[in-house]
């Protein structure tokens, strides 16, 4: 296993580059330009983009770029924040969105859990019924809606909870983000839990287990819910990855610096910000290609027989 | 034909007896009589229209289907049609940010105009555009549908089977088209390719496929150890044949169960690149955009929202009842038969 | 400009008297604060921001967000009265040469909220500074304060910075060369790209980090940065008592929300998070509607104007069809301007009729507006169908075509108004001229502007704000070769005249460089170079308690030296 694991983290660091490459290649493709004005003369932005090496050819480009990177230098942006040292601006928002959507996949994955497992349990009923409409909404609704009206009845009718995000008040105004967001993972995670559980509650070999006498808790948490996490934990990775790295909407509306608006405005603001959108593209390349390889190991610990390291089944 | 094996290396042949088996329980098992006979896809056919709920389902998206197309054509109003008249001082008044009505007539100017759901900011008739929209949405849908079950589907599980060095190749594509984020990958599209509807199509081809082929090689991950697997192959079913075959229809209910998620998502996405502007062009319009558009003004117009949202929902839940239905009819292990 | 103006001035002239209001009660309760934390002698105004700041650093900074929280917390050697009008800050007075060119500043005594007094070097080395940088507003140095030595630096022809006519004669007198006598070289002061930069402080920091923080910046202004971080959506200043005019200002503090939609923005200042907020489409008409609401909103002008661009040249996509002058007052006359403001806009912006836009240039001798009588041009423009149609016809049979399609292009990240804009002139156009099609093609801002300075697009639907209080900052855009001349127009009268205003017959005659201007607007009118639409206002919500706060537009949005909070 440590064995595959090295291999696996080998594999990583290369298709990172293989991004980054593809990524630096892309943005500088893309219509828009890293200095927007309307002001400066044709030879001032000829010059800024000199300055920047931009007329250097592309392999110069990145292997500046790479040394760089090597000393933990992003650079800085040309048309966001500019002037100040992305470090700086990133760790910030890595910060905000880290902690608010660490939150919500906590919410989420619990509350989903635990609806999911109550409408497999009670497979027909009302409570089942509701489990379905209510992972339809959730998926329906985006969470940018819901927020709207969390923060409408919760910080405007009845002020219980801050109106805008305040870094200074983290867990008290991260509430209603959290949950908001949480949502379309707490349907997904529901929903899956719910069929699973209900396609593994009809196999024979929990129909044998049932016949040994195990029943309650141990059954569902032992045998049921632990073969059907395997399909739940591949729909959450990519969550975990999409809620850590921020959510446009939600951040705008309840005024939180974080990683999603921050990827807009880099490629869609004021102008293409080459800087900001490799800075943002390897953190999350970075965080996806790490997840994916917590999911395979994952695999074999929840189902011993599963072993992603090996070939077409049984050709070792 | 089993041996036993003793201690010394010997074997000898043991001979099993019908004396050495016996039924655990005294139920009385009866043969099917009823489906034996029947083709395995009538009998899926047959247990689809006996489910209500699935049924219920075909209705429901039917109904959308019909009022998509018809809904815009019975509307005096196109989905782009301002509705304004001239007053005496010349002044144009525009119908904008009326709630929904049945023109019943009142001291309004537009009072005796039927807006079923209500106008929205610029003065155009909601009902009308809805409808329009949910045109744009049912294409996605399907399109959706398809990207999933061919690309997504198939990529998986056949990763998932070969697993080892053809898995490792096949899973880093995927994490690099998956990590360049798809608003760089469409802008730069949109250099070689007309803006619209087609370019929306092939995004989502790049990228949408993604989610479903994780579940397809999770599942085949998980099934290819199990024996029946193990037994084709000793008996040297060909790979293609074990894939599509005898696993697919044993991992059909995750799938179905993902590419229900699948569809709100790819017309968020619709919406998405519609709004940064490489989608299809105003005054058009999707359900997506719809929403974000009644979002604008959620706090001082609600209901412009709400009819987007719930033609959405109910599209969403009568995909969900097909689904299941199909899952039930396709492993009827589910239904009490 | 960028985002500058996205806050306004008054738009009545009354209106600023009555702003101008003597000091009287300190901050005490009630009002708000949005999320900081209140200083001791009083609430902080709780102020919305549309947009992030960008840059606090004077020589990057870009946008008019940026800009008025600099203005905060630094001053210039002037600033601007009530009215706009350009008085004394960190100069306490300053003389002119006989000939107009050189500018003598004679600073008082003011320290950085660090204890070093502010000199006449600080401003050498910030304006060394931003020519070295050469960046978005270098142009202020070189092509509008035209001072001597700023354009070969700008341009990096001379990288000996020294170069630049501007020398510290004493710690307290800055002297200024300029190339050519500039008539509002005073009132360029007061913009945030002038102001000092103290050199010792500067350099006692990291690369990159001036202006990131309060420990790395200098205040010598009204407040100091007391809550910054880059790409925060809310921060703090407060209240600067070591301000050399510390007694005038009376609030604690400013507490600034970045607020992403008019929507939130009015429910937050009903629930008392924002003192200041600006809404703008339906919002407008549901606080209008609302008796209590209605008595906070308070219409200002923004400044910059919206206008139709059309490319006249051969290489866009239409092969020139809009070289056509028939064509093109043929779709400027389809428009309806009232409409458009008063159903899609709707925040009190002016349908506008002129070049140059209203209510922020007037006449240093008459005091007039220079575009106060917006139907000095109803001869070739107007909400005029028939007319429109009569244009129409003669452009079908000059180009020999009666069917037409162009691509309108604009920026989708520049606010919703813009967008149904966008939709409302297809409609009217389409619906005025039979065989026309207007498509629609949104993009971001930077793609837009990409597109246009490229021209390869056909109509564009963009926007430009005043940088000072001259119509020359429109008036300049339409000579021949001109980077903001999206049209690629060219007219040697026009350029003749434009080229007389600014460097020759007319610039030491005020009256008759401001009938020349006025001759130059009209040849832009009369040929429909571009098709002006609308004067963009904000519609503000201003608590009961807030008072005082100066909107001008024209380089600080809002200002809140005189601003009290009851």
């Amino acid at each position: 296993m440590a064995k595959y694991i090295l291999k696996r983290i080998g594999l990583a660091l290369a298709t990172l580059l293989l991004i980054i490459f593809v990524l630096f290649v892309l943005v500088r493709i893309m219509p828009g330009n890293p200095f927007p004005s309307e002001r400066m003369s044709a030879e001032q932005i000829a010059n800024k983009r000199a300055e920047m090496g931009l007329d250097d050819p592309i392999l110069v480009q990145f292997g500046r770029y790479m040394a760089g990177l090597a000393h933990g230098d992003f650079g800085k942006g040309t048309s966001l924040y500019y002037g100040a040292p992305i470090k700086t601006v990133l760790g910030a928002c890595i910060q905000n969105s880290f902690k608010i959507g660490g939150l919500a996949i906590l919410i989420g994955t619990a509350v989903g859990l635990l609806l999911g497992i109550t409408a497999a349990l009670n497979k027909g009923t009302f409570i089942d019924g509701f489990c379905t409409v209510f992972s339809i909404l959730g998926v329906c609704v985006p969470g940018y809606v819901f927020l709207i009206f969390l923060q409408y009845f919760f910080s405007y009718k009845i002020k219980v909870f801050p109106y805008f995000f305040d870094a200074s008040r983290f867990l008290y105004s991260s509430i209603l983000p959290a949950v908001s967001l949480s949502l379309f993972t707490m349907s997904t995670v529901a929903r899956f839990t719910r069929n699973e559980m209900v396609e593994v509650m009809d196999s024979d070999y929990v129909h044998l287990a049932e016949s040994k006498g195990m029943y309650g808790s141990t059954l569902v948490l032992k045998h049921i819910l632990r073969n059907a996490l395997i399909p739940i934990v591949t729909v959450l990775a990519p969550l975990v990855v999409d809620l850590l790295t921020g959510a446009l909407v939600v951040e705008k509306i309840y005024g939180i610096n974080g990683i999603g608006k921050l990827m807009v405005d880099a490629i869609a603001g004021e102008g293409v910000d080459y800087n900001y959108v490799l800075a943002l593209g390897i953190l999350y390349s970075a965080l996806y290609i790490g997840i994916m390889l917590v999911v395979d190991i994952l695999y074999g610990i929840l189902d011993p027989r599963i072993r992603v390291a090996s070939g077409k089944g049984g050709d070792q | 034909m089993a041996q036993s094996v003793y201690g010394d290396g010997t074997t000898v042949d043991y001979v099993p007896t019908a004396d050495d088996f016996k039924f655990l329980t005294d139920r009385d098992i009866t043969t099917d009589k009823n489906f034996a006979s029947m083709s395995y896809w009538r009998g899926v056919v047959i247990h689809f229209f006996r489910n209500r709920r699935a049924v219920a389902g075909l209705i429901i998206v039917g109904a959308i289907i019909l009022l998509a197309i018809f809904g815009p054509i019975l509307s005096p109003y196109s989905y782009r049609d301002i509705v304004s008249y001239v007053d005496e001082t010349g002044k144009e008044v525009v119908a904008r940010g009326i709630a929904p009505q049945l023109g019943l007539g009142g001291d309004g100017p537009f009072d005796d105009r039927i807006f079923l759901f209500g106008t929205d900011d610029l003065g155009r008739d909601l009902w009308t555009r809805t409808w329009q929209g949910a045109r744009i949405s049912l294409i996605i849908a399907f399109v959706t549908i398809f990207i999933d079950m061919i690309i997504g589907m198939s990529y998986g599980l056949i990763s998932g089977y070969f697993g080892g060095a053809v898995d490792n190749v096949m899973q880093r594509i995927v994490e690099v088209a998956n990590s360049v984020p798809r608003l760089v990958i469409v802008s730069v599209l949109a250099i070689f390719m007309p803006k619209g509807m087609r370019l929306v199509i092939v995004a989502l081809l790049l990228t949408e496929w993604i989610g479903m082929s994780k579940i397809a090689r999770a599942e085949m991950l998980r099934i290819k150890e199990q024996e029946y697997v193990l037994a084709s192959r000793t008996l040297g079913a060909h790979s293609m044949h074990i894939i599509f075959k005898q696993i697919l229809p044993n991992t059909i209910g995750p799938i179905i169960t993902q590419m229900m998620f699948s569809i709100p998502t790819a017309i968020f996405t619709e919406a998405f690149l519609s709004f940064v502007g490489v989608g299809i062009m105003l005054p058009q319009c999707s359900v997506g955009s719809l929403i974000e558009s009644g979002f604008n003004n959620i706090t001082t117009l609600p209901y412009q929202i709400l009819p987007p949202i719930i033609v959405l929902a109910l599209q969403m839940l009568g995909f969900n009842f097909i689904g299941d239905g199909f899952r039930e009819a396709l492993a009827p292990k589910l239904e009490d038969m | 400009m960028k985002n500058l103006n996205r806050r306004s001035f008054l738009g009545a002239a009354g209106g600023a008297a009555s702003l101008f209001l003597a000091a009287c009660g300190g901050g005490s309760s009630s009002g708000s604060s949005a999320g900081g934390e209140a200083a001791a002698d009083g609430k902080n105004l709780g102020v919305m921001l549309a947009t992030n700041v960008m840059s606090l650093d004077t020589n990057l900074a870009t946008d008019g967000d940026s800009f008025e929280v600099i203005a905060d917390c630094i001053d210039g050697l002037m600033q601007m009265d009530a009215d706009g009008a350009a008085i004394p800050a960190l100069a306490e007075t300053f003389d002119v040469s006989d000939d107009g060119t050189v500018y003598t500043f004679h600073l008082r005594d003011a320290s950085w909220n660090n204890g070093t007094p502010v000199t006449a070097n600080d401003f050498v080395f910030a304006w060394r500074r931003i020519c070295e940088l050469a960046g978005e507003y270098a142009y202020m140095m070189d092509e509008i304060g035209n001072i001597k030595g700023a354009a070969a630096i700008i341009a990096g022809e001379q990288s000996d910075t020294s170069t630049l006519a501007v020398t510290a004669v004493d710690d307290k007198t800055l002297q200024v060369e300029l190339e050519v006598p500039v008539s509002f070289f005073p009132s360029l002061m007061y913009f945030p790209t002038f102001y000092p930069i103290n050199e010792e402080f500067y350099n006692s920091l990291d690369d990159g980090t001036y202006g990131t923080s309060p420990e790395t910046f200098l205040s010598c202004g009204a407040f100091v940065l007391s809550d910054y971080l880059p790409g925060t959506a809310n921060l703090t200043v407060t209240k600067n008592p070591g301000y050399w005019d510390a007694d005038r200002v009376k609030l604690a503090g400013i507490t600034y929300q970045v607020v992403g939609s008019s929507d939130n923005a009015l429910t937050a200042f009903k629930n008392g998070s924002l003192d200041v907020a600006v809404i703008s489409g339906q919002q407008v008409a549901d606080a209008e509607a609302d008796s209590e609401l209605s008595q906070n909103l308070k219409v200002t002008g923004a400044g910059y104007m919206w206008y139709l661009s059309f490319s006249q040249t051969e290489k866009n996509a239409q092969g020139g069809m809009l070289g056509n002058q028939n064509l093109r007052l043929a779709i400027s006359n389809s428009i309806d301007r009232e409409s458009l403001v008063d159903n899609y806009v709707m925040d009190g912006s002016l349908a506008t009729y002129t070049a140059v836009p209203p209510q922020f240039a007037a006449s240093a001798t008459t005091g007039e507006d220079f575009s106060g009588d917006q139907t000095k041009f109803a001869d070739f423009i107007g909400y005029r169908p028939e007319e429109a149609q009569a244009y129409y016809e003669a452009a079908k049979k000059e180009l020999g075509k009666d069917a037409f399609e162009f691509t309108l292009i604009y920026g989708n990240n520049e606010g919703d108004e813009v967008t149904k804009v966008a939709q409302a002139i297809k409609e009217q156009v389409e619906g005025n001229l039979a065989g026309v099609t207007l498509n629609l093609q949104g993009m971001t801002k930077a793609e837009r502007l990409d597109k246009m300075q490229n021209d390869n697009y056909d109509v564009a639907l963009t926007r430009w704000g005043p940088d000072y209080a001259d119509p020359m900052t429109y008036l300049g855009m339409w000579i021949t070769n001109n980077s903001n001349n999206y049209g690629f127009w060219s007219n040697a009268e026009y350029d003749k005249l434009i080229a007389d205003c600014t460097t020759g017959a007319y610039i030491s005659d005020y009256d008759a460089r401001w009938q020349a201007m006025y001759d130059a607007e009209t040849l832009v009118m009369q040929e429909a170079v571009i098709a002006p639409l609308y004067t963009k206002a904000n519609a503000n919500l201003i608590s009961a308690g807030a008072e005082g706060i100066e909107f001008h537009p024209v380089a600080l949005n809002r200002v809140y030296k005189n601003a009290t909070l009851a």
